[in-house]
Parts: C-alpha cells; sequence; structure tokens
C-alpha cells in the first residue's frame, strides 16, 4: 500500500508503485477532475498540485508520490469558487472543459506567485496547458482579471 | 526509494544491470509511448539529499543529479557566467516538466537528442561525477556522453561540475512553436574574455556536440552576428541531421547559421 494525502485526507492506494498518479486519483478515488488526454507531458490537463507545485500528474509514478501531499482540482472550489475559478465564470471562459483543471492548477499556483502579473508572464505560464477549443485569450483576460481583483 | 547514496549504489549493483535510476520520471513514464519495455525495477534516487544539491562557490558550480530544471534556473539567475545553462534549464518543455525533469535524467537518456542542458553544458566545459562498480569518477561531459552507453551496468550519475570562468554565455533553440515543443535545433555558444569561443549544437544529431571548426572561425574575432553567421555557414559540413517528427535532418543543419546569428546576438555586451 502506498500512503499519501490527496486534498488533505490520508489515503492509500493499492496500485503499484510506477502506476501513473493520474490513474489513481480517477481510477481508484474516482476524483475525474484531472483529465487523461497526451499521457506524456505536453497537454497539462492531467495536472495537480504535488507539495504545493503544480506537475504532470501522468508522469508522476505512484511510488513518487508516497507520503507527499496532492491537491486537484477538485480541492478549489472547498469554500465556493475560488477567486480566479469566479473570473474564468465571469469571462465564459469554460468551453469543451478537457483543458481546464489543468488550466485553474497551473493558473493559482502562478497567481500566487505573480500576483501582478503581466498578459506575456500569462501566456509563459501557460505554456504546457493546451487547449483545443482555443479559448486562449479569454482565459489569459480572466486570469489577468483574476490577479487585479485579488 | 533510496534513502542515500550508498543504498541506490548497492540496490541497483544488486540488480545487476536489470534495475534503472528514477528521479524526476518524466522519460521513463513515456516508455510505453515508445514502445519500450519498462526496467525490472527502479531504484528510486530523487529523495537522496546529496543529489538534490546546488553548491556554488568561487571555482565552480556543482549540480547534484536530482536537481530539477526550475530549481538551476532559479538558482542561476544571479550567475551571469553561467547564463547558457540558466537559459537552457528555464526554457525547456514547459513549466510542469521543468519542476519534474531533473539534470541527471537529461545527461543519463542517451535516447533523447533534443535535451536542452547537454549542449550549455558542452559549452560551458562541464564535467560529470559518476558511481561505476562502486567507485566514484570524474571525466569530461564529452567523453561521458561517447561512453555513456556501454559504461559498466550499475553506473550512477552523481553530480555536474560547471567551472566558473568569466564569460558571457547564451543558449538559443527553435521549436516549432514558441515553447513548449522539443526543439528542431539547439545552439549554445560562450565566449570567454580572452577570446576563446565555445560551440555547443543540440538536437541535429542524435548527441549534442561542440563545434570545433567554427570555434576556431570565431576565436579572437570581433563577434557580430551577421558574420559569425556567415563562418557557421562555411562549416556544416560536418553535421548529419538527425530525421524526426519535428523536422527532416538536412532542416536542422541549414537553420544553425541563424541560430549561431541568434546565439551571438544574445551574448549581449562584454561585462
Amino acid at each position: 500500500m502506498t500512503a499519501l494525502t490527496v486534498n488533505g485526507e490520508e489515503r492509500a492506494s493499492r496500485s503499484g508503485p510506477m502506476t501513473p498518479l493520474l490513474d489513481v486519483l480517477r481510477e481508484e478515488f474516482f476524483l475525474t477532475g484531472a483529465k487523461a488526454v497526451c499521457r506524456e507531458g505536453f497537454c497539462g490537463a492531467c495536472t495537480v498540485h504535488l507539495d504545493g507545485e503544480p506537475v504532470a500528474s501522468c508522469l508522476v509514478p505512484l511510488g513518487a508520490a508516497a507520503g507527499r501531499e496532492v491537491r486537484t482540482v477538485e480541492a478549489l472550489a472547498a469554500g465556493g469558487l475560488s477567486r480566479l475559478q469566479q473570473a474564468m465564470e465571469d469571462h465564459d471562459a469554460v468551453q469543451c472543459g478537457m483543458c481546464f483543471p489543468g488550466m485553474l492548477m497551473t493558473l493559482t499556483d502562478f497567481l500566487r506567485h505573480t500576483p501582478a502579473p503581466t498578459r506575456a508572464e500569462v501566456k509563459a505560464a501557460l505554456a504546457g496547458n493546451i487547449c483545443r477549443c482555443t479559448g486562449y485569450e479569454r482565459i489569459v483576460d480572466a486570469a489577468l482579471d483574476a490577479a487585479r481583483s485579488a | 526509494m533510496a534513502a542515500s547514496l550508498a543504498d541506490a549504489v548497492a540496490a541497483l549493483a544488486e540488480r545487476a544491470g536489470e534495475g534503472a535510476p528514477l528521479a524526476g520520471a518524466t522519460w521513463i513514464m513515456r516508455a510505453p509511448l515508445r514502445r519500450e519495455p519498462a526496467a525490472s525495477a527502479y531504484v528510486g534516487i530523487a529523495r537522496i539529499p546529496e543529489l538534490r544539491r546546488i553548491d556554488i562557490d568561487d571555482r565552480s558550480v556543482a549540480i547534484g543529479a536530482c536537481v530539477s530544471h526550475a530549481q538551476l534556473a532559479a538558482a542561476l539567475a544571479p550567475h551571469a557566467e553561467c547564463r547558457a545553462l540558466a537559459q537552457a534549464a528555464g526554457h525547456s518543455a514547459n513549466p510542469a516538466i521543468r519542476r519534474m525533469a531533473t539534470v541527471g535524467g537529461n545527461l543519463s537518456t542517451s535516447a533523447f537528442a533534443a535535451a536542452d542542458l547537454v549542449p550549455a553544458l558542452l559549452c560551458l566545459d562541464a564535467e560529470v561525477e559518476l558511481q561505476i562498480g562502486g567507485t566514484g569518477e570524474r571525466m569530461a561531459l564529452q567523453r561521458f556522453l561517447a561512453h555513456r552507453t556501454s559504461l559498466e551496468p550499475g553506473w550512477l550519475l552523481n553530480r555536474v561540475i560547471v567551472p566558473r570562468r568569466p564569460r558571457r554565455s547564451a543558449h538559443v533553440r527553435l521549436p516549432l512553436r514558441r515553447a513548449g515543443d522539443y526543439p528542431v535545433a539547439i545552439v549554445s555558444l560562450a565566449v570567454e574574455d580572452e577570446g576563446a569561443v565555445s560551440v555547443a549544437i543540440g538536437s541535429v544529431e542524435p548527441v549534442a556536440r561542440r563545434w570545433p571548426a567554427l570555434e576556431a572561425a570565431l576565436k579572437g574575432d570581433a563577434l557580430d552576428p551577421v558574420r559569425a553567421a556567415a563562418r557557421a555557414a562555411d562549416h556544416l559540413d560536418g553535421f548529419n541531421g538527425r530525421a524526426g517528427i519535428e523536422a527532416p535532418g538536412w532542416y536542422r543543419v541549414e537553420v544553425l547559421p541563424v541560430l549561431v546569428g541568434r546565439a551571438v546576438a544574445a551574448l549581449g555586451r562584454p561585462a
């Protein structure tokens, strides 16, 4: 068994140590917010926070997450929508939703470290989050709005 | 998950070449996509404290094998003479991968031709420290690259040592998109105060390497982007570009003069 903390709860997984963390989250813990898309670290749809840092959970073996703290998109709205989530809704930025959990996890961390970003900085932060609906501009607008209203 | 370097070396030795070290895991976790078999066992080395350190003194920068690209970029930001390496670490792949992928993995993955850190470290005359058969060995990075596929099974890369010298450097890459893709070609350039020039090329051939003919042509030159690009165009003969999904081999070679010019322009003025 591998023990880890997921969204503040102590959890244990029966999966093997080389199982992608993404699969443990989705198939064992039924946290389906992180999406399985490219499975090679290019698209960002599976982004979660590992010890507070956004990573591609498709490339994290469960064994490497042992004893560590995982936060998924499900944890963002624990006390109502986060400021970023609200900004996304206000800007009507969500389209198909496949990339969106990853976008939120990347931007939540980015805005924590960069409270007053430029548009170019937001785009650079999203270099590893691909949106095939091509909704980038409204997502960037919403991120800048969330930063301004903080 | 090994707790110490000695544990990791012992665990790898016990598996007699059937096991592999695992740190950032960004390459190993994609083995199924490349239709490669997994190793029979992996020895986790990411939590070994001495492999996670960056030690900087007056003479050198010593980088532990399990330092991530993001950690390296942040640590080198104040050190102008290592700018090429900071740029390589800070612009490879994408932000999430840079937080995961390690220096040791980037250098040890012989099948990864587009590794950004390799040409940057080559142009800065880096050396590597290895554990081979229970003993430590230090060798030039260039030699390591030539021998890494034929080393005794169970070897482990501990640290990378970059000498600190007064120099300007730059790392220029050409991805298909502005960020996120594997680069078609990479040029790393370093110029010492005495006029010595180091040029390393990555992603063009299967293994990154220095470009001695261009280094000789540029030595002592008052570096100018247009002139340097022209000299690069005169010395393309030795390259045999690799075909790949991003670009055909000939294209990787043909873009080199332009990238050399950009690298010279990116050096900025002498300090």
